[in-house]
């Protein structure tokens, strides 16, 4: 992880959002890096992560080639907001509700995710977003 | 620990004890092992470093904690940066104390992971001889490079029935990839038509010995032959194809031709800027194929037009075999040699390649002492000027012969890596050519060429200067001179004899030449100062940012009447 964070420092890449998970009953771990940079820099950082000796495999996609979900715990104010205009809305689901706040959470792209943030003004107290978590579409034969 | 070391073939271990590795070093007293006492560990690493490059299998060092494995910075910083095969092992505090600032606690595997090829920390005494397997087999193999191993003091101390791997199984290493056959056919292809061919070898070539199959190519194709610094020697340079190193201060006929040449077969190099200069300047006109192991190094710095991923010594076999089916021994009279030749001749009379010098100088020292050497003899360096006249003026002739720092560039770097050399190499003779800046960033070496007996020569060619830092200030920051000049210190004949060296200084060319016959035929170490000017530069010189066509041949004033 250390090793994996490194090389892409080493680039001066902005690191914009990074997932890790177990995969494959706990042998392996998938990475998740969102990046800033221009397609050369990108794969150079690519080639050299398949260098470091604990990862198997590195690839490279463009936003269009992988499908790509987000997921955010938004904490909302129900001073500001009543409780039934945030069960109306239709993207989130609250998780957690106490006397002056809901937990809500949303799942979908970066973009929805700043979106519906953003509809929701000054009624929020505090998010926690996890990064982007991707896998690559099948390509047409 | 040991047996797992000793299971490895270790011979040596360049190190010093501290708190954290002493159960480690209580062991090694009933091996066979030998531990050789250094006097600061980034010493231990450079020995340990050119111990590898000679013999091709890792060296080891060791430190305890703390400041022992922060001293290892630069000698691993120096391994990584050329691909020597190299084994570090570190004593750490014990786990439960980890993370809490105790003494001598630092973070090695933090510090060292962006200049190690990888790092293992075992957390218990089971995990060991799998750690160290692994450690040698990834330091050893692929593109070579420096492997950290760090024990906490009580896994080193815990007692658990052992046993011992045959071998390891890592599943994201892959030190070796099959030749792609149709490659090998194209490139073949490629040289067989290219009439302006040009070989280009560098330090993967020694790293996977494969001079003999570079050489067999280059004979076949009648082709030129240049290196990189690294590659000094892969190919050997009193070859009548031998044009000689490329590079900010390679020889200028070697970089005259490959901005000629049509092709361009490289072999085990990285296209580094100190080589070709403006990449986008460099062998304009040439199709490129590049052989390495490392598939990273493919249009890094230069794009080519054919990568061929594998180790050299297996690819340069095949391509010699395909070559051998497509063509027969060219000519040594073809229209491309003569042409070499006319470049030569051309060029013979440039300023730098005059004696136009002082009676002690740099080239004229380098040029007696090659002729003095015998082929086998080691040559390490420090970094400098004295090392720039090497690349110019001191023709390697046999592969791993040539031991310098180059990708890192590491002033210190000449004496600990001769010690190192002679523990691989112990019935040749080794030879420190060093600068007075250099030597004394690890003089304290000669403490344990003293105890170990190692009859090491240094020469150092004593500028009183930081010598290529005062090149570019006066060359390039308009002789505004800062922080370059050393008073007359230290007294290099005195230094030596504080450590019961012979030490002399010489006055002229056959003092020196009767100074190194005597050191050669020593048992003992020994040190040869020679006095030169501070205001000889070296040249030729590519200056930092420019091309092949930018080159300087000597100084102002001979320029102006060459």
């Amino acid at each position: 992880m250390f090793r994996v964070v490194h090389v892409v420092r080493l680039m001066r890449l902005n690191i914009e959002g990074m997932t890790l998970g177990v995969t494959n009953g706990g042998e392996d771990c998938r990475i998740t890096i969102t990046l800033d940079g221009d397609e050369a820099a990108v794969e150079h950082v690519a080639r050299q992560l398949v260098k470091v000796i604990d990862v198997l495999e590195a690839h490279t996609y463009s936003p269009e080639q992988v499908t790509a979900r987000e997921l955010a715990l938004v904490k909302i104010n129900t001073d500001k907001m009543s409780l039934s205009d945030v069960q109306k809305m239709k993207s989130c689901r609250i998780v957690d509700s106490s006397p002056h706040s809901v937990v809500v959470e949303i799942v979908g792209s970066a973009r929805e995710i700043d979106d519906f943030v953003a509809s929701l003004t000054t009624s929020v107290l505090d998010i926690a977003r996890t990064g982007v978590a991707a896998l690559p579409k099948e390509v047409p034969a | 620990m040991v047996e797992a070391l000793e299971r490895e073939k270790v011979e040596y271990i360049f190190g010093m004890p501290g708190g954290a590795n002493l159960p480690f070093y209580d062991a090694l007293w009933d091996s066979k092992i030998k531990h050789v006492l250094v006097r600061h560990e980034q010493l231990g690493a450079h020995m340990a470093d050119a111990y590898g490059r000679v013999s091709r299998r890792a060296g080891v060092c060791s430190a305890t904690s703390g400041p022992g494995a922060t001293n290892l910075v630069t000698g691993i910083a120096t391994a990584y940066a050329d691909s020597s095969p190299l084994v570090a092992i570190t004593g750490q505090v014990a786990k439960a104390m980890t993370g809490k600032n105790g003494f001598q606690e630092t973070d090695v595997i933090g510090l060292l992971t962006p200049i190690t090829k990888y790092t293992v920390q075992p957390l218990s005494a089971a995990e060991i001889p799998s750690a160290i397997k692994k450690g040698f087999f990834i330091a050893q193999t692929g593109r070579p490079g420096p492997v950290l191993v760090d024990i906490p003091k009580d896994v080193q101390q815990e007692e658990v029935e052992i046993t011992f791997p045959e071998s390891v199984e890592i599943r994201g290493y892959r030190p070796s990839y099959p030749v792609d056959r149709q490659d090998i056919e194209r490139a073949a292809d490629m040289l067989a038509k290219a009439e302006k061919p040009v070989l280009f070898g560098g330090g993967g070539i020694r790293i996977s010995d494969a001079s003999l199959q570079f050489t067999a190519i280059a004979e076949l194709l009648m082709s030129p032959v240049i290196t990189t610094l690294q590659g000094k020697g892969t190919f050997p340079e009193d070859h009548p194809l031998s044009v000689g190193p490329i590079g900010m201060h390679g020889r200028a006929e070697a970089n005259r031709i490959v901005q000629e040449c049509d092709l361009l077969l490289a072999v085990g190099v990285r296209f580094s800027d100190r080589s070709t200069g403006t990449f986008h300047e460099f062998a304009p006109d040439a199709k490129i194929i590049h052989i390495d192991a490392d598939p990273t190094e493919f249009n890094k710095n230069k794009l080519v037009d054919l990568s061929i991923l594998g180790d050299a010594n297996e690819v340069l076999t095949l391509l010699y075999d395909a070559l051998l089916r497509r063509l027969t021994k060219r000519d040594d009279n073809n229209a491309w040699l003569k042409h070499l030749n006319q470049v030569r001749e051309d060029l013979k009379g440039i300023p730098a390649y005059k004696d136009s010098y002082a009676e002690l100088s740099g080239p004229k020292i380098v040029k007696l002492m090659r002729s003095i050497l015998p082929p086998e003899a080691i040559l390490t360096t420090g970094v400098g000027r004295h090392q720039m006249w090497c690349e110019i003026h001191f023709k390697v002739l046999r592969p791993r012969t040539w031991i310098t720092s180059t990708g890192l560039g590491t002033m210190g770097f000449g004496l600990p890596a001769a010690i190192g050399a002679k523990f691989a190499a112990p019935n040749v003779p080794v030879v420190d050519f060093d600068g007075d800046g250099s030597f004394v960033m690890t003089e304290q070496a000669l403490a344990t060429a003293v105890e170990e007996r190692i009859p090491v020569v240094s020469i150092i060619i004593n500028d009183r200067s930081l010598g290529m830092v005062e090149q570019w200030q006066r060359l390039m920051y308009n002789r505004r001179f800062i922080g370059i000049r050393f008073q007359n210190i230290p007294d290099f004949v005195k230094l030596a004899g504080a450590y019961g060296v012979q030490g002399r200084t010489v006055g002229s060319l056959q003092e020196f030449g009767n100074a190194l016959r005597e050191g050669l035929r020593s048992d003992q170490p020994s040190v040869i100062e020679v006095p030169v000017s501070h205001e000889e530069d070296v040249f030729p010189f590519m200056p930092p940012g420019k091309g092949v066509k930018d080159t300087v041949y000597g100084t102002s004033k001979e320029m102006a009447v060459f």
